[in-house]
């Protein structure tokens, strides 16, 4: 017990002297999450829709594979993330081995698969005479997609935070591809997995605490445009 | 209006809609009647340019529907209402006003004629309600409110007092006839329930097997031999003439609205 | 809401909050030349040397550091792949391959450290003492006492499994557990279990206050940890800095490095943490 006594008491002690260290790691955990995450997003709802609204061949083999991609290990894709990025892989040449930006590409993967394939159930829940219903009313392809990604709103948002708490969470991924460099790469989650390493337990529950605060704030926040979207009795 | 001529659309193989030749004026009100699985509701949407018939030519509003075509733009002089409200996750007066919006009407415009049309159907005191939270028949009438305060030039409805209980059936029966009336809209009326027909209708199609076999005012229909196709449901209607439910005679009926054969 | 242009103007609000996202993150690449990709060891990173080092070296050199800590086979295997620079490692049986296979060169020795065999004050194997590193782990054996393992490829297993390799005996059995982790890890579980391990003296130093474990065997010339610095071969690995790799091992055995190298750890536990040999024959360590 005395270790999270320890734990919260240095987590106070970092916050409070501004540790620059905690603070520039804290802040990269929240850049490389939230770019994966917003990514994600701007890719993923529009795939989500498309699998739950179109008739196109292959269709069932694509959502199969994002079905799939929802539960793929972190540790996985950033092992075939670097084989990429390696010097001598493919994509060398871009030297994106161990920066914020491989990070990036490794958590947007893990992500995305998660808020495709949520999007695509949630809107697949939906009603299938709205669907007909706008029709009628002469909406344009655009109008009515984004009416119906408007009325799955609950569903999409809660695919947003599935996806983000999915990658603020993860270390294998960021371990591999971005190499926990200080100053660099280092995040909350890898630094708090070093930490364990070295058997600094009391600095290790200061970090995982720090962690878990952020991802609550945000949490919270995306919950509160969640609910603002329930509908209510009067 | 609208007009087909050997429109024919298969599903799975099998023929579902096969239509010689169907036109319907302007300002008509059609009644389109017959079984489950005849093709009415197929014939509705192939109509409203929801549903692209195989083969045939198909017309509506003076354009040609083929490749190419502004579906958009016709939809957009058209409105539909479904036997499910299905109304969207947001105010009854946003719904009520959708298809103004997505025809991008003016804000000022919009509030008028949402106005009108929630009094018409006296849902007006639950503009600011949630639509999902109102009772089956309340959220018919919004559905019903969003149609009209489109004034459309062509309404299709589809079998729209199904699911509705008896009272409020009766009631709106009365008042989408009134609104019909004053509208003068060209109107398609798909229903099962041949009691509905007198309120909303002059004309009356009966549909079987996707065809149409009988075209005419209710009293001609009834009394030609299409007794086999209507017989099932006059059967059901039965007990508004007086028989009880297990009835002797043959053909069925004498339909109050109906004067004798002829 | 549902006109063309606010659904438009939705989209571009995310596309600029994607692109200013894009630009925070890759702000801040450096030249290609200026970077050097150091690859060793956790337990090295894990000691706190690099992090007094690297700083100087920087600042000295201009080069920026990226020391990449994993398990002592990834950073040969990196090496092996011209996907680092320049490794420090302390496994000489595993790195000799890659001198004679011309992925490294310019290999020179650094420092050492040592490692101990720890266990429980009460000693039930009764290895306090003994001079040989292989009787204790024999006593250990045939009396079934608790041993924890690396289990995990790290050098300390590969000093670990040396020492077995020199017995002839491949330990099994319930008393002898691997942990498949890192050396702190493997300390607590041995202090809980109250059995043996072997551990470098650095880390057990580290760590002392909160084990429940003596130092019980140390000495033996077999238990010398010794580190070599060597650059991955820009002649066989044309992607590879050359120039910063050998900056790097240069560094590492200057006076003044191994001056403070010496040094290191005594304000912290008294004792210092290595040892320099910056130009000695490795088979005179020990002696």
């Amino acid at each position: 017990m005395d270790l999270i006594a320890e734990g919260i008491a240095q987590a106070f002690w970092l916050l409070v002297k501004g540790d620059r260290g905690v603070f520039q790691i804290a802040l990269l955990t929240l850049k490389v999450s939230g770019l994966a995450t917003l990514i994600s997003l701007a890719i993923g709802v529009p795939l989500g829709t498309a699998l739950a609204l179109g008739r196109f061949r292959g269709r069932d083999a694509v959502a199969s594979i994002v079905n799939t991609g929802m539960g793929l290990p972190p540790v996985v894709v950033g092992l075939w993330v670097s084989i990429v990025l390696w010097r001598y892989g493919p994509l060398g040449s871009l030297r994106l081995m161990y920066t914020p930006t491989a990070m990036v590409i490794a958590q947007t993967l893990i992500a995305l698969p998660i808020v495709a394939g949520l999007t695509m159930s949630g809107i697949g829940q939906l009603d299938p005479g709205i669907r007909v219903q706008i029709l009628s009313l002469g909406a344009t392809r655009w109008q009515l997609i984004w009416l119906l990604v408007r009325e799955a709103r609950l569903a999409i948002l809660a695919a947003v935070m599935a996806g983000f708490g999915r990658v603020i969470a993860e270390v294998g991924a960021s371990m591999m591809v971005g190499g926990n460099v200080v100053g660099q790469t280092r995040v909350l989650t890898t630094a708090t997995s070093m930490e364990v390493g070295r058997g600094n337990f009391g600095t290790a529950i200061a970090l995982s605490l720090i962690l878990m605060g952020l991802t609550l704030a945000i949490t919270s926040w995306l919950t509160h445009l969640q609910q603002k979207g329930r509908p209510t009795a009067q | 209006m609208i007009s087909l001529k050997d429109v024919q659309l298969r599903r799975a193989g099998r023929l579902v809609l096969d239509i010689a030749d169907l036109s319907v004026g302007r300002g008509e009100s059609v009644a389109v009647i017959g079984p489950n699985g005849a093709g009415k509701s197929t014939l509705l949407q192939v109509m409203a340019c929801l549903l692209p018939p195989d083969s045939g030519s198909l017309a509506v509003l003076g354009e040609r529907i083929e490749r190419g075509a502004d579906l958009i733009g016709i939809r957009r002089r058209t409105a539909m209402v479904l036997q499910r409200a299905c109304l969207l996750n947001t105010s009854v007066y946003e719904n009520v006003a959708l298809g103004l919006r997505i025809r991008r009407t003016p804000d000022a415009a919009i509030r008028d004629r949402v106005i009108n049309a929630l009094s018409m159907f006296r849902v007006d005191h639950l503009a600011r309600r949630p639509a999902r939270a109102l009772s089956g028949g309340e959220s018919q009438r919004v559905s019903l409110a969003r149609a009209f305060a489109l004034e459309p030039d062509i309404l299709f409805l589809d079998e729209p007092f199904n699911a509705l209980d008896l009272a409020t059936r009766t009631a709106l029966l009365s008042e989408v006839g009134e609104a019909v009336r004053s509208f003068g809209a060209t109107t398609i009326f798909v229903t099962h329930d041949v009691t509905e027909i007198p309120f909303l209708s002059d004309r009356t199609i009966v549909m079987d097997g996707g065809r149409i076999v009988a075209d005419g005012s209710i009293r001609r229909v009834l009394a030609d031999d299409t007794r086999s196709a209507l017989s099932e449901l006059l059967r059901s209607a039965s007990w508004l003439c007086g028989k009880d439910g297990d009835d002797d005679s043959e053909d069925g009926t004498s339909f109050p609205l109906a004067d004798s054969k002829g | 809401m549902l006109s063309r242009q606010s659904i438009k103007s939705s989209m571009r609000i995310l596309l600029i909050a994607l692109l200013l996202s894009v630009l925070a993150i890759t702000a801040s690449a450096a030249a290609p030349t200026r970077e050097v990709i150091l690859a060793t060891t956790t337990s090295t990173a894990d000691t706190g040397l690099l992090d007094a080092l690297i700083p100087i070296f920087e600042k000295k050199t201009g080069y920026m550091v990226k020391t990449i800590a994993v398990g002592t086979g990834q950073a040969l295997a990196l090496g092996s792949r011209g996907e680092a620079d320049v490794l420090l490692t302390h496994a000489p049986s595993s790195e000799l391959p890659l001198v004679s296979s011309g992925d490294v060169i310019e290999r020179r020795l650094v420092m050492h450290n040592d490692f101990i065999i720890a266990g429980p004050a009460g000693d039930p194997a009764k290895v306090r003492g003994l001079k040989l590193a292989a009787d204790a782990l024999s006593r250990i054996e045939s009396s079934q006492s608790v041993f924890v393992s690396r289990g995990d490829d790290s050098g300390t297993h590969k000093k670990e499994k040396e020492i077995w390799g020199k017995l002839g005996v491949k330990p099994s059995g319930k008393w002898y557990v691997e942990a498949g982790a890192g050396m702190a890890h493997t300390l607590n579980i041995a202090s809980e279990k109250e059995g043996y391990t072997l551990t470098d003296r650095g880390t057990y130093l580290a760590l002392k206050k909160n084990l429940a474990l003596d130092v019980l065997v140390e000495g033996d010339a077999i238990l010398l940890n010794i580190y070599h610095v060597m650059q991955v071969n820009p002649a066989k690995f044309s992607k590879v800095n050359g120039p910063g790799g050998l900056a790097f091992v240069e560094f590492m055995v200057s006076p003044e490095v191994q001056k403070i190298i010496s040094t290191f750890g005594v304000d912290k536990y008294g004792d210092p943490l290595f040892f320099p040999d910056a130009g000695k024959n490795v088979d005179d360590l020990g002696k």
